[in-house]
Formats: C-alpha cells, structure tokens, sequence
C-alpha cells in the first residue's frame, strides 16, 4: 500500500492488499473483546457444563462422573420446578409491566422538544446508579414491619397491624421493574426516535385516530426495538439475584439464589446443571418469541 | 372536493406570529400555492388546515364545515410530505389502502381503489414492492395516491417536489396538476420556489412574517406587486432607492433623474425587472430613460445572459438578454446603454428595505 503508484497500476493487487489491511484493522478492533469473552464466558460455560455431568458426594464434594442425575434431580423434585416457575412467572410479569410502563415513557422521550431532554433520560437512569443492594437496603426501612410507612400509618390509626410488605412476591416484582425498567426506556426510546414524526401524522391525516396509528404504525415500526426491550428485561428478570434475596426473604426462591446457594453449599455438579437449565431456559423461551414474533410481523 | 375557506386565523407561539389574520377563500377545484420564504408562515397555515397546528384564533371551513378544533384525523385532508412519509413497514397497495381501511371502507371495495389510485399516478404494477424498492419519484407518486384514493375534500402538498431532482421534478409537477385538474381537486401546495409555484397554480398567495402578502394570479403577482417584499420574490428585480420628487419623475439617491409611472411624493423605491431592460452597445432610442453604463459583471445563463450594469451614478440595474446568435460579446468594463420604459418600473413608497430575494 505504500507504493501507490505502481498499486494504481495493477488494481487488482491493491484491492487484495487494502482488503488485508482492513481484515487486519478489523481483528485489532474486535480482537480484545473478543478475547475477553471468550476467557470470561464461554470458558467457565465449558468447565460448568462439564461439572454439570459430575457427582457430589458428601464430604468428597465433586466425583468425576458423565451422569444426568442433577438434571433429573431438578426436574423430578417439584421444590425445584416450583422455584424455576416462579422465575418464570416473575420475569415475564416484569418484562410485560416494563413494556407497559416504558412504552409511553420511552415515547415522551423520544418526542419531546425541550431543552431538558438529557436531563429527562439521566433521570430515567438515575436507579442504576443505586445498586440493587443499596436500593433494597432502602427499600427495606421504608416498606420493612418497622419501616418508615408501616410506623406512620400506625402511628395515625389508619392500620393497627404492620403490613407485609417486604419479603412478599409483589416486592421482588416491584423492585426488578425499577431495576429493569430503564433498560426498557432506552431500549425504545431510541428506537422510536429513529420513527419520523411525519410517518404518525401521515397516519392521522389518513384518518387514523392515536389508538390505530399506534397499532397500524408506531407498534410494527418500533418492533425491533420492543423485541429488544424485553430480550434484556426478559434475561435480566430471569437471572435477578441481589432483589429477590434482599426483598424476597429467605422463603422466597428463584433460581438465581438457588444456584449461588448450591454453590455455597458445596454441590458444584448440582448447581452447574441449574446454571444450565436457567440458561438454557431463558436462551430457548427468547428465541422462540422472536422467532414467533418475527413470523408474525415479517416483512 | 369542496371549498376551504380561512378566517382572520392567527398562530402565536408565545409573542412570534408564526400566522397573522390570514384570510383565503378557495373555491371548489382550485389550486391555490403558498409561497415565501423559509419561515414565513406557509407551512404552519398548511398544518392549521391540515389539523396538526391549532390557530390561536380565527376559523377554518372545510366544504362549509366549521373544523377549526377537529382533529386531523376527522378532517377529510389528503397529506402529502416533504419526505412523503410513506408506512416503510407496508406494501405499496397496502400504504395506499390504510386512508380507506380507516374509514371502513368494505373489504372487497378496497382492492379496485388501490388499483384505481395507483393507476392514476402509473405504478399500477408496483403495489407489492415495499417503499424502499422504489426510487424517490415513484415513492413521491405513492404518498400522492395514498392522499388521493379516498377523495379527500382538499388535498394539501407540502415542498412536495424538493427532494426530487430539478428534471424529474418538472414532468412530475405537470403530472400533478393533470392530476388535480382531472379530478376537479381543491389543492393547497406550499413551495418555496416560485418557477414551481407558477407553473402550478391557478392562484398564488405570497407570505412573509406570517402575513399574506398577495393574493392573486401569475400575472397579478409579477406585473403588478402589491409590495416591494412581492417585487423581489416574484421574478426578480433590481431596487433603485430614491424619492418621487413629482408626479412621474424619480431622483435616485445617487442623483440619477428617472421617469417613472405616477406615484405619490416621498421616499421610495422602484423596482426594475431585468428582462424588461434593453440593453446596446451604441447610445438607444425611443426609451422614456436612456442611460450609459459599464459592464460590473456578466454571468452566463445559457438561455439568457445577466449582465450587471453601472450606471452613472455608480448605482447598479441587472439587465437580462436573450442569448441570440450575434449577439453582443461583453466583457466586465465595456461601455454600453441601457434603457427602458417609465412605465416599466414599480414604485413602492416608503424607505423600506426588505430582503431583496434575488435568486
């Protein structure tokens, strides 16, 4: 490439060499990354999966071993499939309830004209800055049996008992939503930014009321970026740990916990194989949507 | 199809008049063309009618139906955008069926419509494609079909030609105005450029600030300018600032002693149309004004050859010939006359000195 000249001359020959560098531009781009992930990831993926397939024996800990017995011990004992379907249930409550509240939030965002915006999205992110841990703390003092509501209301007369507010499913719920809640807000918000206004008011010059352009128009146009907005709520609230422990009590299980529990405890091959289903889980049930999704809306 | 008729309608945005008391009537079929200047109120009005912009005050009728608080998608208004704004989620035929769906047109209706429409504006084979399969001019023509298969009572065009290309855009704005025509559509167009305007309109109304400046026919507008700020943006003109010392008799303000038609005593201005100049290489004759001058600048048109004058007095009149065969080779310093009728120039009154919209 430093011949410039004679690379003019024979074309062919440069194209070749700018291709390399551009390969080589690339791998430098990615390459640390890249790495990265693969030390990071998809190695203890490999170690777990295998550990998976190994024994535990009191005592001993792990056996080298190729059984299926950890998975079968999920599947067949219904504490288990219970915990997992509790997951389930909580993630997609929240995914939904995130996607409900995050629309119209992610759409004022997107839309408004003032000068505040970036003050309205550092406000939309603003929980994150709060760990999951910190927040919890907090939300305990506030919402625990002698927390700052349950005293006030007591102290006016209004309830007699303290209510349970903490360590219930509907506080784990409450508090995934506003952890994942901004995820889902920026997630749409730049993807409606990317839908011209015009397109909505072509809509409504057609004769489109707001409900039919938001069916006909806004919702298939922002799709993308809904099938992504609930991906990642969808995983995060299928994998939350710090929020149910500190909010769910020690009776309160999901599957998060459950494996770093059965790590505590000493079963690595158990708690590999949770890992496992818990990933496979939630890789499997976010494929399917999309795909179901996808078919539905192709285009 | 039917009768738009504004009344004394204002937009204020806190103290700006984006509208100031327009009033327009437009007859049933008419093409009526917004032009001006960025800014100066054409598009708001359009979105006043349109439904998208509430006027702060004043009235606007549709067919003799009072929709000035109506919502846009209760008023019966075919849109077309700038950027045409076409679903590019949907299908050609099923962009141009979403107005008649809407309206709950019956299913088996709808399909003959489509085909109709898109017919109309010749893309009858193209209703499968997606939007961006197709090139600007034919996405151009799917926002006009889309606006028009559900006989919109008025149809209103927004800079709908500004992003095609100048060739393109001059066989497709006789192709609308066919359209219109056949289809005896009332139609409001906003356009800043006025050799569209003039091509289009069966009636021109000229705003700045807001405000309708003129209203009238091609040749109201270019022959007789209600107002200086009308005499630079309609065609061109050259302002010669002065005073009309008597009745017909101009003194510039370089000293220059024009005959003028009559106007009354005091500062003004008179404005010049270039191609209305004659323009020699030897002294002329038979002109009301005969002056000498020196060639400042000559730019080459093609068809037509600008050539910026001196005159005397050091002030300067843009004189526009015909590039004929023969015709005088100029050159920047060469002498020359120019010389035109009194009743060539336009007199405005008043010293003002809005923005001369030269192109």
């Amino acid at each position: 490439m430093a011949q410039t000249v004679t690379a003019t001359a024979t074309p062919p020959a440069r194209v070749e060499d700018e291709r390399g560098g551009s390969l080589l531009s690339a791998g430098v781009l990615i390459g640390p990354a890249t790495v990265i992930v693969a030390m990071g990831l998809l190695l203890p993926i490999c170690i777990l999966f295998r550990y998976s397939l190994n024994q535990f024996k009191p005592r001993v800990m792990m056996v080298e071993a190729f059984t299926l017995e950890n998975y079968v011990k999920f599947f067949t004992d219904p504490y288990y499939t219970n915990i997992f379907f509790t997951t389930l249930k909580v993630a997609l409550i929240c995914t939904a309830i995130c996607l409900v509240l995050g629309f119209p939030l992610a759409y004022v965002l997107a839309r408004t004209q003032t000068r505040f915006k970036n003050i309205l999205i550092m406000l939309v992110v603003l929980p994150l800055f709060v760990g999951n841990a910190v927040r919890a703390a907090g939300w305990m003092t506030l919402f625990g049996s002698k927390g700052f509501l349950n005293v006030t209301l007591m102290d006016i007369g209004i309830i007699s008992e303290p209510m349970q507010i903490m360590f219930t499913e509907g506080a784990v719920i409450a508090g995934i939503i506003a952890v994942n809640l901004p995820y889902m807000v920026l997630t749409l918000q730049s993807v409606i930014e990317g839908i011209e206004r015009n397109i909505e008011e072509a809509a409504f010059s057609l004769g489109a009321g707001p409900f039919a352009m938001f069916r006909r128009v806004l919702w298939p146009m922002a799709l993308p970026g809904i099938i992504a907005g609930t991906i990642l709520t969808f995983i995060l609230g299928m994998n939350a740990y710090a929020t149910p422990v500190l909010l769910g009590g020690p009776k309160f299980k999901m599957m998060g916990p459950l494996v770093f529990g059965q790590f505590q405890l000493n079963n690595w091959p158990f708690g590999a194989a949770v890992s496992f289903i818990l990933m496979s889980a939630t890789l499997v049930l976010t494929a399917t949507a999309n795909i179901l999704i996808q078919r539905r809306y192709r285009r | 199809m039917a009768r738009l008729q504004l009344q004394n309608v204002t937009k204020r945005y806190g103290d700006f008049h984006a509208v100031r008391d327009v009033t327009l009537d437009v007859p049933d079929g008419e093409f009526l063309v917004l032009l001006g200047p960025s800014g100066c109120g054409k598009t708001t009005t359009l979105r006043i009618i349109a439904g998208f912009v509430e006027a702060t005050a004043g009235v606007v009728l549709l067919g003799g139906r009072d929709v000035t608080t109506l919502p846009p998608w209760k008023r019966n208004a075919g849109l077309v955008f700038q950027n045409y704004a076409l679903f590019p989620h949907l299908s050609v035929a099923e962009n141009v069926a979403f107005g008649l769906e809407m309206r709950k047109v019956p299913k088996p209706e709808i399909a003959p419509r489509v085909a109709e429409a898109l017919r109309l504006v010749r893309l009858g084979h193209l209703g499968e494609r997606l939007p961006r399969q197709l090139s600007g001019g034919q996405q151009q023509r799917v926002a006009l079909a889309r606006a028009l298969v559900f006989k919109p009572d008025v149809l209103l065009l927004d800079e709908p030609l500004s992003n095609l290309d100048a060739k393109l855009r001059q066989e497709v704005r006789i192709e609308i105005r066919q359209l219109t025509r056949e289809l005896g559509l009332t139609t409001i167009m906003v356009t800043h450029d006025q050799e569209e305007a003039l091509t289009m309109a069966d009636r021109l109304v000229v705003m700045s600030d807001g405000s309708v400046r003129q209203l009238g026919t091609q040749q109201d507008l270019y022959e007789r300018p209600a107002d200086r700020f009308v005499a630079g943006f309609v065609g061109r003109s050259t302002f010669l600032e002065g005073a009309v010392e008597a009745s017909g008799k101009f003194r510039t303000d370089g000293g220059l002693d024009i005959k003028c038609p009559n106007g009354s005593v005091g500062p003004a201005s008179l404005a010049l149309r270039p191609e209305r100049i004659s323009l020699g290489t030897g002294p002329l004759q038979g002109f009301d004004n005969q002056l000498p001058g020196v060639v400042d600048f000559v730019s080459y048109l093609g068809a037509n050859i600008d050539v910026h004058v001196r005159l005397p007095s050091k002030e300067r009149v843009i004189v526009q010939i015909p590039n004929r065969e023969g015709g005088p080779d100029l050159r920047t310093g060469d002498s020359v006359h120019v010389g035109w009728a009194a009743s060539t120039g336009a007199l405005f009154a008043g010293a003002e000195r809005g923005a001369e919209a030269l192109r």
